[in-house]
């Protein structure tokens, strides 16, 4: 029988030094943007109940989950998500819970995604969720520090915004099916003109129609807004414009200056979000290292209305991005070997202790009989220092020895 | 500045686009004299072409290693899309089409039908959307031979005249799907890097909609 012993499964992988010092580097520097802002931890489970990630409810299409079942044949998954468990949470146990709600999570999840495309089953996120407040506060919070989080990690990114309600405000003035609105919708998640236009031609011409029509084109700087407003005439429309705008000019005082964006069609799936949509890019990534946006919905599904926002930042990438720019973290390296003399091992550990304790150094401890060897071991190991510690006294070795 | 990267699929999609980009006053004699480089700058080098088989256009595309790429419908519909479709560029036209034995009604009978292709993705999503149970055979060659040799009750190919399909006794039951080349783009890049990419492809839809207005007139 063929063992697969020796090997990872496709879609994860080892992290060693650099790698592991970069995606460490990245977390620590997302932590602390988010703790800086009263933003606690939450951990949750690897293992889920299936029904918490149910497709209506997660937007998460179910051949992407792993799946198992528990000792009661009940169907359980991993993790495919983080902000579905913590509205599960809000939802049960932290309903008395004074609101806002701020959690912050750094945990992987696990999508299977189909094989040989090298896209990774195993990623990590790190992210926030602002439970239980809605409205411009709320927004304005999330993207700031969506922005303080990508600054302190990949400076020189793009953020875009965009609204799920001005599709939604857009496709209610057209007379469609569901199925023509979500053909209409996927056609300009793809910016499929084309396609958009061949769907849109069979309707009756209306302000609304045309709209739509431009709706994949309408992405860019602030000229966006004028070029929306001269398209749309219903009041809800004009109204997520306005609202939208008002996001844009606030956060301008950001200083991202063009480096903001608006894409007004952001459309996702399921209408899992319901307001503000907001992602990042870096020249460095193929695709949004970080995805965000209000969710007012989703905790309904869970018997306990509220408003929510949040956004998660794909911490992976995020390394990769900073590595490939040379600003991974530096693989901390043993400052001093140290050679203890027969019978003053444990002597030789708690020198090590008493190094670290009072400067601050790395000492590895070297397992060899004799000085030479020791020795011989920190040139290789490029170890400048060397120190013996004999019966009598600790020699100290110097720099460069 | 960093130059815009286009993979083309290659063969005649290869030779329509680049006469395309020669439309637009493109140097393409790199495209030309590829000798053996991979890597080719056209124009006044603010452009390099890959050329790749199909499918990989579109993994190069989805990667964000390459900007833009040049592929049929046919190998999205296959393939999925994780990309924006800008542009449909006109050229590479012909359909997916189920096909089945001469004078047979496909449909007819309650048994389950078996159907060869290469395709099995859009077949599936084909037959899904008609809410119909089919056993779908994957076949790498000549597709036509499954239902001659009993293999399977129809096929779901590329159909260009449909001659081949007529020297082997076999009729297109039902168009699948119309296909043409399209332009695609890497949702990063198309943020990064909007107005290049929205110029070359406005200029690529102008010199389209002129070739058609030459064909009508």
């Amino acid at each position: 029988m063929k063992l697969y012993n020796k090997i990872t499964p496709e879609g994860t992988r080892d992290l060693l030094f650099e790698e592991c010092a970069a995606r460490r580097l990245a977390e620590s520097r997302l932590e602390q943007v988010f703790v800086s802002h009263g933003y606690q931890e939450a951990i949750t489970p690897g293992i889920e109940f299936y029904d918490v990630f149910e497709p209506a409810r997660s937007g998460i299409p179910q051949e992407i989950m792993y799946k198992m079942s528990d000792q009661k044949g009940r169907l359980m998954v991993l993790r495919p998500d983080t902000t579905t468990p913590i509205a599960r949470l809000a939802a049960t146990r932290l309903q008395n819970m004074e609101r806002p709600m701020r959690f912050y999570y750094n945990q992987p999840i696990y999508r299977s995604n189909p094989g040989l495309t090298g896209r990774n089953n195993e990623t990590v996120e790190s992210g926030v969720e602002l439970l239980g407040v809605g409205g411009k506060r709320a927004d304005v919070e999330a993207i700031a520090i969506a922005v303080q989080a990508m600054e302190s990690c990949l400076p020189g990114f793009r953020m875009e915004i965009g609204h799920a309600g001005f599709f939604r405000a857009l496709a209610s003035e057209l007379p469609i099916s569901e199925e023509e609105r979500e053909e209409i919708r996927s056609t300009i998640e793809s910016k499929n003109y084309a396609a958009l236009n061949t769907i849109l031609e069979k309707l009756p011409d209306s302000p609304a129609v045309r709209a739509m029509a431009k709706l994949p084109r309408l992405f860019g700087g602030k000229e966006v807004f004028e070029e929306a407003f001269s398209l749309c005439s219903s009041p809800e429309a004009v109204e997520t414009l306005r609202y939208l705008q008002e996001l844009y000019e606030f956060l301008s005082a950001l200083g991202l200056g063009s480096r903001m964006m608006v894409d007004l069609g952001l459309v996702q799936r399921n209408d899992y979000y319901t307001g503000v949509v907001f992602s990042a890019y870096v020249e460095e990534w193929g695709d949004a290292v970080l995805l965000g946006g209000r969710y007012d919905n989703l905790l309904a599904r869970f018997d306990s209305p509220m408003p929510a926002v949040g956004f998660s930042v794909i911490v992976d990438a995020v390394a990769q991005a900073m590595l490939k720019r040379g600003q991974g973290a530096k693989v901390k390296k043993p400052d001093v070997l140290i050679f203890a003399e027969e019978g003053m091992e444990l002597a030789g550990i708690q020198y090590a202790q008493r190094l670290t304790k009072e400067e601050g150094l790395i000492c590895e401890n070297a397992l060899c009989d004799t000085l030479e060897e020791a020795q011989a071991l920190a040139s290789k190991k490029g170890i400048a220092r060397v120190d013996v510690v004999e019966q009598k006294e600790i020699v100290k070795g110097g720099e460069g020895q | 500045m960093k130059p815009l990267r286009i993979a083309l699929t290659k063969g005649r999609l290869e030779k329509d686009t680049v006469a395309l980009f020669e439309k637009l006053g493109m140097d393409c004699t790199a495209v030309h004299n590829k000798g053996r480089q991979l890597i080719l700058p056209i124009g006044d080098g603010s452009i390099e072409v890959v050329l790749a088989k199909a499918a990989d256009v579109i993994t190069y595309v989805e990667h964000g290693v390459c900007d833009l790429g040049v592929v049929g419908k046919d190998t999205i519909m296959e393939n999925g899309s994780r990309f924006y479709e800008v542009l449909d560029l006109g050229f590479g036209k012909c359909r997916f089409a189920l096909a089945g034995p001469k004078g047979k009604d496909f449909y007819e009978g309650f048994s389950e039908k078996t159907v060869a292709s290469k395709y099995p993705n859009v077949t599936r999503a084909f037959f899904e959307s008609k809410a119909m149970d089919v056993r779908v055979i994957k076949i790498e060659g000549s597709v036509e031979l499954a239902p001659l040799l009993g293999l399977s009750d129809a096929i779901v190919d590329i159909v260009e005249t449909g001659s081949t399909l007529r020297e082997n006794g076999l009729e297109v039951k039902e168009t699948v799907a119309d296909i043409s080349a399209r332009l695609i783009v890497n949702t990063a890049s198309m943020k990064l890097r909007k107005q290049e990419i929205e110029s070359l492809s406005a200029k690529m839809e102008e010199a389209i909609r002129k070739d058609l207005k030459v064909e009508t007139s």
